[in-house]
């Protein structure tokens, strides 16, 4: 059965193929606090990733370098940029870590991606102008 | 077939007194080990070697150590050995360290090894008898060993 609007001329596709891909993945996460009135600076986060990874992978496992490139305090979400290799450890000890001074707490990642202009829009933040 | 290979880690414990070494159990070794694994790989790490982690034999008067470990991540407790600073045994601590001597793939090899590196500090040391009554006494004692090859510890105890 073939609908006779559609045409069966092959399907043109241009095809992509990024061989070197980029050294960092970045990742958007958002904290989210029991106590929604607690504050922190952006080294107290990274301090608090930093503990959560040497909690799962010690001393030897945490020594590997990322960085926060953005912190917005107000809203709690930052965006973090980790070296290849990192990516599984940093992932994994993000979502194990459950705990901020006493306080229950969680991470949530929101994006990841290896180019960083794609966390600069999120297709499902994305609002619609319906009229 | 299929089988779980390991690594057997052949370790000696250096300490400054030898006679703290008595003092020693495979209990002390283990425990030690597995708090240099967790905290140097974290709960990851110590979950990991934890499989099939044992201590296999330990001779407390030549301070030799059989470390058996799963063979996919013997890395994790190899790179821990270094950090061990102290090994406690009922509430008394000997200061010591570790000294990974061979990584094996069977006890057999291991041994076969500690034979070898025996008789090779046994050929270091021997020039620094300080006396013919002495050179004596070591040679006559290492003839008047009736064990055969298996039986390493005979000649370790020799080179002290």
């Amino acid at each position: 059965m073939r609908r006779a609007d559609i045409k069966d001329e092959p399907a043109t596709y241009e095809r992509l193929v990024y061989k070197n891909t980029s050294v960092y993945h970045y990742m958007r996460i958002s904290l989210v606090l029991e106590n929604e009135n607690t504050r922190l600076s952006a080294a107290q986060l990274k301090q608090l990733i930093v503990s959560g990874l040497r909690d799962l992978y010690g001393e030897v496992g945490s020594a590997f370098p990322f960085d926060l490139l953005k912190f917005d305090a107000r809203a709690l979400t930052g965006v973090l940029r980790v070296y290849n290799s990192g990516l599984v450890k940093l992932w994994s000890a993000l979502t194990l870590l459950g705990s901020y001074q006493n306080e229950r707490c969680s991470f949530r990642v929101t994006q990841v991606s290896p180019f960083l202009l794609t966390l600069s829009g999120n297709s499902r933040e994305l609002e619609l102008e319906l009229d | 077939m299929v089988r779980l290979k390991s690594r057997y880690l052949l370790c000696e414990v250096c300490v400054s007194d030898r006679s703290n070494l008595l003092l020693l159990d495979d209990r002390a070794i283990y425990t030690a080990t597995k708090a240099a694994v967790a905290r140097a790989h974290g709960d990851y790490g110590a979950a990991l070697s934890s499989l099939g982690f044992s201590v296999k034999y330990l001779n407390a008067h030549t301070g030799i150590v059989f470390l058996r470990c799963r063979k996919s991540h013997y890395r994790l407790i190899w790179s821990a050995l270094p950090f061990i600073a102290s090994l406690e045994n009922r509430g008394q601590r000997v200061p010591c360290f570790l000294n990974c001597l061979h990584v094996g793939g069977t006890i057999r090899t291991c041994q076969k090894y500690l034979v070898r590196y025996n008789t090779q500090q046994l050929h270091r040391m021997l020039p620094f008898c300080q006396s013919e009554a002495e050179r004596s006494e070591i040679r006559k004692s290492l003839l008047s060993c009736t064990l055969k090859k298996e039986a390493d510890d005979v000649d370790e105890e020799e080179d002290d």
